[in-house]
């Protein structure tokens, strides 16, 4: 098993739905700053004529995550399903794993005096199959799946769609995928001509040599 | 006074003059600054009603709670904020434990180059940077969350810098207190013995703890500032130099300044300042050739660029350079260039522990920089002001460099010069 989650983000239309049911969901500490996802808001004009770009985010389950090895007690740790966790038992705030995460992915949680972050809403995969934000996004956003399952339905997408993903020359192999939109024009807005975009063929023999170097 | 021999060591006993001196009530005062600070850290990191805002249910109608309440809604809650997470306590920890370990490696350095002088006054500049090294232990301590820190025991994870600190000063530690021990002892057998392997050791010793540093920065592959720099470890000795020679020079102006040996001490001083500020000098102008340009740029043209050529390269290089450029009789001067290298020196670390968070991690596809927020405005610099607890409790760090170096000198007269043979 290896969770991962794919963005059509040119869907989003930032009512922020998944931001309150993730909190809602996991209780997390309240505080417009102290979120596990967030809608990042990209605005600018080409000639002119103005863009507003909005890119659902989140821990991104790195394959090789920097904040897992800089560590000093493994407070942070890969659970069941390649999903980054934090133990914040064993957290000793040294904040090293918040300056190791390419994405500002975390922070911290006041009430636990630990840092906090996504977990793909681990405890619900069994029931419900899916996390809270993707359960409640209105406009077919996110879809979480099983990346080794060839017949889920996310590696069902990703062979059909090309994509990207964020800050690829960190090297930390991240597991949310932006779904590439259908006008080229829409998408250079706000990426630029560096971004690799994937195909799955491209992408499963990086994805699997990471894997192997994991297990 | 009264004298007691442990192992060859001359210890003297007066409880009252090592307790209550000039110095010490000079420590103690800042110490309580300290206090007052850590105070007010644990109540933002453990009682803060906007944290504990959960306790809403039990008091609805409390003013101060409705305040709070709005604050943790709308506004920054807490000790940390997201985009800056390591902060002066960092700047604090860096400073005093790289300038205090620079101390004893470079009378390490000397005592191997047998300069005579820098032997007779070795236990006091050890001590005082074994001081300094104590004051940085102290500011991370406030940092962390020291009741989680068993678990670096129970669980460690022995690749991360930051546990490499523990055993680290496991040995570090113990192994200066030897080498002050065997300078105290110099006269007998067995010190005579160890004094050249001990010291090569030591010389060790001080290059892995660099490495260590230099390895706790540069894992963190998102801050190109940290690991863009060029042989950071090599950086943080020479800048560590610079500060340390600054730091022992004053140190002499204030205890050696009446004996004959001042005016080579001083010397060698100027020269030693003279060599590292132009090494220091030649390192920033490559380094920041070579670093991330989003960094570079922040620091040299952005919102840190006073702080930068101001505090940092006027300070910890021209003035002094200018200052000890020829030779001097007027020691005022070197006094003076000294100060500034510590004040300059801090300007540095400073800079780069902020600078290092300075470029948003935002940029996430190469464009632009995202906000967070319907209401906010993209960030396109972070930076966040110290809280005063942290700026109390690094002022009180001062407090544990004179109090630990004091109770040094009280017990084993480190002060005094001592022949070497």
């Amino acid at each position: 098993m290896n969770y991962a989650m794919a963005l059509d983000y040119q869907n989003c239309i930032n009512c922020k739905a998944c931001e309150t049911a993730c909190k809602e969901e996991n209780g997390v500490q309240l505080g417009a700053h102290k979120q596990r996802i967030w809608v990042g808001i990209v605005e600018g004009s080409i000639f002119g004529k103005p863009f507003v770009n909005l890119y659902p985010s989140q821990c991104n389950h790195c394959i090789d995550a920097p904040c897992v090895s800089v560590c000093p007690t493994n407070a942070s740790y890969y659970a069941p399903g390649g999903i980054v966790k934090v133990d914040a038992r064993k957290c000793i705030l040294c904040k090293a794993c918040m300056e190791a995460c390419p994405y500002d992915a975390r922070f911290v949680d006041d009430t636990k005096v630990a840092v906090d972050k996504c977990t793909f809403c681990d405890h619900r995969i069994e029931k419900y199959g899916t996390t809270a934000c993707q359960e409640t996004c209105p406009t077919k956003v996110r879809l979480f799946g099983d990346l080794d399952d060839e017949e889920s339905d996310l590696v069902k997408l990703l062979k059909t769609k090309r994509f990207f993903v964020q800050k690829e020359r960190s090297n930390t192999l991240p597991k949310l995928f932006y779904i590439v939109p259908d006008d080229e024009a829409y998408l250079r807005q706000s990426v630029s001509r560096d971004t690799t975009i994937y195909t799955w063929e491209s992408f499963k023999p990086i994805y699997d040599r990471a894997s192997r170097k994991r297990s | 006074m009264k004298t007691y021999e442990f192992a060859g060591l001359e210890i003297r006993v007066d409880i009252f003059n090592l307790l209550f001196n000039k110095t010490m009530i000079i420590a103690y005062m800042l110490i309580a600054l300290a206090g007052v600070g850590i105070y007010e850290i644990f109540e933002l990191r453990y009682f803060s009603p906007a944290i504990n805002a959960h306790s809403a249910g039990l008091d609805p109608t409390n003013p101060g709670l409705k305040e709070a309440m709005k604050l943790a809604v709308f506004g920054t809650v807490g000790e940390v904020s997201r985009e800056v997470p390591w902060t002066l306590f960092i700047a604090n920890y860096m400073y005093m434990i790289y300038t205090g370990s620079g101390v004893i490696f470079l009378v390490a350095l000397a005592e191997l180059m047998k300069f005579k002088v820098v032997e007779k006054a070795a236990a006091g500049f050890m001590a005082l940077g074994l001081a300094m090294v104590f004051a940085g232990l102290f500011t991370i301590a406030t940092d962390l969350n020291m009741l989680n820190m068993h678990w670096m025991l129970l669980d460690p994870n022995i690749f991360a810098g930051i546990w490499l600190m523990l055993p680290l000063y496991l040995v570090y530690i113990p192994f200066v207190l030897f080498e002050i021990y065997l300078i105290l002892t110099k006269k007998r057998e067995l010190a005579r013995r160890l004094a050249l392997p001990i010291l090569i050791m030591s010389i060790g010793v001080d290059l892995v703890e660099y490495y260590i540093q230099a390895r706790l920065f540069s894992m963190n592959t998102a801050r190109h500032l940290w690991t863009e720099f060029p042989l950071l470890t090599l950086y943080f000795i020479i800048s560590a130099f610079v500060a340390s020679l600054g730091i022992m020079g004053v140190y002499s102006y204030l205890v050696h300044r009446k004996k004959p040996e001042y005016a080579h001490i001083m010397d060698l001083i100027r020269k030693g300042i003279l060599f590292f500020i132009s090494v220091l000098a030649l390192y920033e102008i490559v380094a920041y050739l070579v670093v991330d340009k989003e960094w570079a740029f922040l620091i040299l043209f952005g919102p840190f660029k006073y702080l930068y050529f101001l505090g940092y390269i006027l300070l910890a290089m021209v003035l002094p350079f200018f200052l000890v450029f020829r030779p001097t009789k007027s020691y005022w001067k070197i006094v003076l260039a000294s100060i500034f290298t510590i004040v300059g020196g801090y300007a540095g670390r400073y800079l780069f522990v902020y600078g290092g968070n300075a470029n948003p991690m935002s940029n996430r596809f190469g464009v632009g920089y995202e906000k967070y927020d319907l209401y906010d405005i993209a960030s396109t610099f972070n930076y966040a002001h110290p809280h005063l607890g942290e700026i109390f409790i690094v002022i009180g760090s001062i407090g544990i460099v004179l109090a630990v170096y004091k109770i040094f000198d009280s017990l084993f007269d480190i002060a005094r010069l001592r022949d070497s043979h």
